[in-house]
């Protein structure tokens, strides 16, 4: 793959359910390695848009390229990372091997995976879940379980992570720690995310780039920059930089939101 | 603890069994109406007629019927779960077996398949059949969408889902349906076995017993088929202790 190709690319791409328009025209291109976060309201269709790029569900009209090639492919090759706003554990695998779910699957098909990380142990460390590899779901905290299903994701090494609300069930101060443990993380790795949330903290924390999103149907009414610096640590959150950017998301949200916007 | 949960259904099974006792004796009940329980377990010592084995044969046809049941019942599940059509031409079928007596047709299986291990064995399949359908469609359909859809992402087969998170889902439910229909195939195998005419089984000694009016034989087969059930729904229960240590229904929270 040549590194021009963008990781995700969407053009002119609609959605309706019926009568209901959900997605309008949308445009959009997440280049490999990037951050780019999905901002809206509840019910702005945000979530049917990360259903679309991972192919789960079909565009009426437009085109959706995924590192060159279709979403049905990079499913295959399981170049996508999923993590679901619930922490969907299946609740009779301990934590490890809800960890290793996603690499087991189909392991007997021939096309090449992305690479299969086996040091889970390693990864529950990172998140401060070690001593809990043989513990079953409903042991753990609401909090606890996102940080597996977080680690589920990046375990699979896939080059793009695709994240729907995973910290919206938190209280907020494990949503603080949420956010601080998965730019941790994925600074590590190249891949590129997009990441669908309505907190405008999360989005200006983590993100390199953030669509905002109007209601009904949904359109990306603006794209920001986010020119934080990085690496970005916790300490970040307390700079007037930071409140600048989450102030001017916020007008940029409202401006979306209000019926004279469309 | 754990001196309780031992000690209490003994104290339970010995009660209601001295109560029995008691009424038979104060009442002074004769012998051709009612036995009392501890002429019937002496009865059971003593014997020789065969009860073990008798015993034995009725469980090993019981099993039989429930193993066959449940795969057929999860066989119908799955064909239920993946087509409406199937679904909604099933679901009469199995409401006529679950609701027609099958006592009514026995006799008949027998005249039709001939005596010995066969129509045994239909009749107690069949009567398990709805209960293991209806819980495994109901527990198929049940697994958590946000895991099946965590499972689309990566390109998951059919077949992997249905392993990896529909069956495990159906699990609860498919136990529910195994402690409901381990007395239907034990009645239903008796029965038949009786009917059979073919010396088979606690139901070939009880339809003999019935025949001679003997009480003690007879009663001794109930007894024998008590314990049936009760070994059974005990091994149903250890195999739930290890298979579904994760579902709510095996935690046990503190009161």
């Amino acid at each position: 793959m040549s590194a021009n190709v963008p990781a995700v690319r969407l053009a002119g791409v609609s959605k309706s359910f019926g009568q209901v328009n959900v997605l309008h025209e949308i445009d959009l291109t997440v280049e490999p390695g990037e951050f780019f976060t999905l901002l809206g309201p509840s019910g702005c269709g945000k979530t049917t848009l990360l259903r679309l790029i991972a192919g789960l569900t079909q565009p009426s009209t437009g085109e959706i390229v995924i590192e060159g090639s279709t979403a049905a492919a990079a499913r295959r090759a399981k170049h996508f990372g999923w993590v679901p706003q619930s922490p969907a554990l299946l609740p009779w695998r301990t934590v490890a091997a809800n960890v290793q779910l996603l690499t087991q699957v189909n392991r007997g098909s021939r096309v090449a995976h992305a690479a299969d990380s086996s040091d889970i142990g390693g990864w529950l460390e990172r998140v401060g879940l070690t001593g809990f590899e043989q513990a079953l779901p409903h042991q753990l905290s609401g909090g606890m379980q996102q940080r597996v299903a977080l680690v589920r994701a990046f375990a699979l090494g896939a080059p793009i992570l695709l994240m729907d609300e995973p910290f919206a069930a938190l209280d907020e101060i494990t949503r603080f720690e949420m956010r601080h443990l998965l730019m941790d993380l994925w600074q590590s790795t190249g891949a590129a995310v997009v990441f669908v949330t309505h907190s405008l903290a999360e989005a200006a924390y983590l993100s390199d780039r953030v669509g905002v999103l109007s209601t009904r149907p949904g359109r990306i009414a603006a794209v920001h920059d986010i020119a934080l610096p990085r690496p970005r640590l916790p300490a970040l959150e307390d700079t007037p930089e930071f409140f600048a950017t989450v102030t001017s998301l916020r007008g940029s949200l409202h401006a979306a939101m209000s019926p004279a916007a469309s | 603890m754990r001196l309780r949960s031992i000690l209490a259904p003994i104290v339970g099974v010995a009660a209601f069994l001295g109560l029995w006792e008691l009424i038979v004796r104060v009442f002074d009940i004769p012998g051709y109406q009612l036995r009392p329980p501890s002429q019937v377990l002496r009865y059971l010592i003593n014997d020789s007629t065969g009860f073990p084995k008798a015993t034995l044969q009725t469980g090993a046809d019981a099993l039989q019927a429930l193993l066959l049941a449940l795969a057929i019942g999860l066989a119908f599940g799955w064909l239920m779960s993946a087509s409406q059509w199937f679904e909604q031409a099933a679901q009469p079928v199995l409401i006529l077996i679950q609701v027609t007596p099958w006592v009514a047709y026995s006799a008949s299986v027998v005249l039709w398949i001939g005596g010995g291990a066969r129509p045994v064995l239909f009749v107690a399949t069949l009567v398990c059949v709805p209960a293991f359908s209806f819980a495994a469609v109901a527990g198929l359909r049940s697994a958590d969408p946000a895991s099946l859809e965590l499972l689309r992402s990566v390109d998951a087969s059919p077949w992997e889902t249905m392993w990896r998170v529909r069956l495990p889902s159906a699990l609860p439910g498919l136990f529910t349906a195994a402690r409901f229909a381990v007395g239907l195939a034990l009645a239903a195998a008796f029965f038949t076995e009786g009917g059979a005419l073919s010396n088979r089984g606690l139901g070939g000694i009880g339809a003999k017993a019935i025949a001679a009016q003997a009480t003690l034989p007879l009663w001794s087969t109930v007894f024998c088929s008590g314990l049936l059930g009760a070994t059974a729904l005990f091994v149903i229960s250890l195999l739930e202790r290890a298979l579904l240590g994760w579902h709510a229904s095996q935690r046990r929270t503190p009161r």
